[in-house]
């Protein structure tokens, strides 16, 4: 699967980030898109999917610099998502947040075992994504 | 493993609307009167031991969820459109709080798909443990655990 080259420039110039929000629930994603917004983060696209295969048709139309994916969906869940993501040459480069329910250590393990980056439970604050999206990219502070 | 204990469901209720939508609630008693409405969801979980979570909520808690988990007036039909979706997801933080809580972090637990509907009364059901709590604005909202 290959992603189609699609950028937005921010205010000044730089590339801003594109991002790929992946629930089933409507206010969930529009709450993640929400808490994206007051990251304070340059944003560029955000797009949607429903499940897990309607994020892979996504990303095959939009290139994104990450994926916000919740596990318990229809269709497709975000535990094939992420197996489909990671054997894949292309979207292998694309990170993957998991942003769902508490869940067992033994299914987080798993999650980061097979290819995503990060969980993160919800309920969670704006800072919380902020941090983890910053830390992804590389750009996270210190604090050792 | 915790106790399936009204305490445990009411300390939940708390922290997830709370931590979900900046809402307070206060522990109360049944029995509850209701609207001419209710959104009622159901969630099945599977665990050391399976059983299904149902949440029922006035539908102005409904409402006003949906309003301050998208960042809207409760009067924004945006909010009203999107009632019985925040009480679906509200019902999915509450079930995934509660595996961990009640079975622990260290075995693996299993949500279903939340399904939440506008009815006219709560949903009948046998069940193991139930709490009620009321809003800021006194309207109840209520949780029942029914353990197989």
């Amino acid at each position: 699967m290959t992603a189609a080259p699609e950028r937005t420039q921010g205010e000044e110039g730089a590339v801003a980030l594109e991002m790929l929000v992946v629930d089933d629930s409507p206010v969930t994603r529009k709450m993640v898109r929400r808490a994206i917004g007051l990251c304070g983060l340059e944003i560029g696209n955000v797009y949607e999917a429903g499940d897990g295969a309607e994020a892979l048709s996504r990303l095959a139309e939009h290139k994104v610099d990450m994926v916000l994916a919740d596990i318990n969906m229809p269709v497709m869940n975000g535990m094939e998502l992420v197996e489909r993501m990671s054997a894949d040459a292309v979207l292998s480069r694309i990170p993957v947040i998991i942003v769902a329910t508490p869940m067992s250590e033994q299914r987080i393990e798993r999650l980061l075992d097979i290819g995503a980056r990060a969980y993160l439970a919800k309920p969670f604050r704006p800072e919380a994504l902020k941090d983890l999206v910053l830390e992804i990219l590389g750009k996270g502070e210190s604090h050792g | 493993m915790a106790d399936a204990t009204p305490e445990l469901l009411t300390d939940i209720l708390g922290t997830v609307f709370q931590e979900t939508a900046f809402m307070f609630v206060e522990p109360a008693e049944e029995p509850v009167e209701w609207g001419p409405k209710v959104f009622t969801a159901t969630l099945a979980f599977e665990s050391v031991q399976g059983g299904t979570l149902r949440l029922t909520t006035a539908v102005p808690v409904g409402v006003e969820l949906a309003a301050n988990m998208l960042g809207c007036d409760a009067s924004d039909p945006e909010a009203e459109e999107n009632g019985r979706a925040a009480i679906s997801e509200v019902l999915n933080v509450i079930g995934g709080a509660f595996v961990t809580r009640f079975f622990g972090t260290k075995v693996p637990s299993q949500l279903g798909l939340p399904q939440a509907l506008l009815a006219s009364q709560p949903a009948a059901g046998k069940r193991t443990a139930g709490a009620v709590v009321r809003a800021e604005n006194g309207d109840p909202i209520l949780l029942e655990l029914d353990l197989e």
